[in-house]
């Protein structure tokens, strides 16, 4: 940071040596062309002691009156001109160094730091999306495992509610079975007991009339008899 | 109440044919009559009915026993009809008959049978009730057909059948 000015200091010093270096002669002066020439031609005069028409005829003359026609040097200018550009330019160069330079750079460090600072808040942005996303792709695994999860118990529950629908249906198959067969046996058994009741009541139907037919007075009177021997012989 | 009643109506017979001096006979004839009662259902549903006026039902009976029995008997049986205690005669009767054997110190032995008993029967039959159970009995013979053959004897609540018919009933039993 601290050699940055004195790199921006060189730039323009070596440009200066540049210039100095490569420039030609500087032949023009600062004087116009008109006070050249009077300049050279009084000198001539005052070479040839006055004597004007011998100093105009002069080749020698002549030449340097020419050279008042050549045009100053295109790059380096007159020396006046540079050390008033030099010293305008350094004091430029300082207040641009002191008062510009920081302007610039604090404008330069704000930037820097806006931009890092909106980087930054790119970068946690781009973290927060990230983190949701994050977010949201555990709840969707989430959710599947769920949703799977819930399958999986309907599947379970519609198979327990399946096997106590067949264990019922067997259970009551197998109860009208033996309801069936417990109901049928009684039905048998009725029958059988029916049937007996019948015989019975027909069998005794005959004995009672056969009985009856035997039983005349001599009969009567030994039932009776025996009837009092028993109730006598109860007690013995 | 209604064994009130029947002591009631009992003890006053008891207390009538006592004082009338012919107990044995109307003893008899009472009891003759409430087993004509219990086994005929006609002269049983007219006596009981109290749709039949009281006078014409004491006009069955006068009817039904005129000539055939003592006067007292008739007398006691216009009684208990007369008050409308009909439907009780039976159990009346009973409790008259027995009243009247305690008065001798005898229980009342009920004998059903297909036959009438001989007298000798009849003897044999109550010392034979007394060698079993101990008591001194007075016998009245019922004849029910339906006993079949043999006797049937009720001394109170107890009971000594001997009857073809209980044999048939154990027949028919066995039969199950």
């Amino acid at each position: 940071m601290s050699n940055r000015p004195i790199r921006l200091l060189a730039a323009p010093l070596l440009a200066l040596v540049v210039l100095v270096a490569f420039a030609g002669p500087a032949s023009a002066s600062a004087e116009s062309v008109g006070s050249c020439m009077a300049e050279r031609f009084a000198e001539a005069v005052e070479t040839y002691h006055g004597n004007v028409e011998e100093a105009a005829h002069d080749e020698a003359v002549q030449k340097k009156l020419e050279k008042c026609f050549e045009a100053p040097s295109p790059i380096l200018p007159e020396l006046n001109e540079i050390i008033w550009g030099g010293g305008a330019f350094l004091i430029l160069f300082v207040l641009m160094v002191k008062k510009g330079f920081p302007a610039v750079q604090g404008a330069m460090d704000a930037r820097a730091d806006r931009i890092r600072a909106d980087l930054d808040a790119a970068d946690q942005a781009k973290q927060d999306a990230l983190s949701v996303k994050a977010g949201y792709e555990a709840r969707l695994a989430d959710s599947k495992s769920e949703a799977s999860r819930l399958i999986d118990e309907a599947r379970g529950d519609a198979e327990k509610v399946r096997a106590d629908l067949i264990a019922r249906a067997e259970a009551d198959a197998a109860g009208i079975r033996e309801r069936a067969a417990v109901e049928s046996d009684a039905a048998k058994a009725q029958a059988i007991a029916d049937l007996r009741a019948e015989v019975a009541a027909i069998a005794l139907g005959a004995a009672e009339r056969v009985v009856q037919s035997s039983l005349d007075a001599e009969v009567q009177g030994r039932l009776i008899d025996a009837y009092i021997d028993e109730v006598a012989g109860a007690n013995g | 109440m209604a064994d009130t009643a029947v002591t009631g109506y009992a003890e006053a017979l008891f207390a009538v044919a006592s004082a009338e001096g012919d107990l044995s006979t109307v003893e008899d004839e009472l009891f003759g009559f409430a087993q004509a009662f219990r086994s005929n259902d006609e002269l049983r549903s007219t006596l009981s009915d109290g749709n039949v006026p009281v006078a014409r039902r004491l006009q069955v009976v006068d009817d039904l026993l005129e000539g055939r029995v003592s006067a007292t008997t008739s007398v006691l049986l216009a009684m208990v009809v007369g008050a409308g205690r009909s439907a009780e005669l039976p159990a009346i009767v009973d409790a008259f008959i027995e009243r009247s054997a305690a008065s001798r110190d005898k229980a009342v032995a009920t004998v059903r049978a297909a036959v009438a008993l001989t007298a000798d029967q009849r003897d044999r039959l109550a010392a034979a009730i007394k060698t079993a159970t101990g008591k001194d009995v007075e016998i009245r013979v019922v004849e029910d057909p339906s006993v079949l053959g043999g006797v049937v004897t009720e001394i109170g609540d107890d009971i000594i059948d001997g009857s073809v018919r209980r044999r048939l009933n154990q027949l028919r039993e066995s039969f199950r």
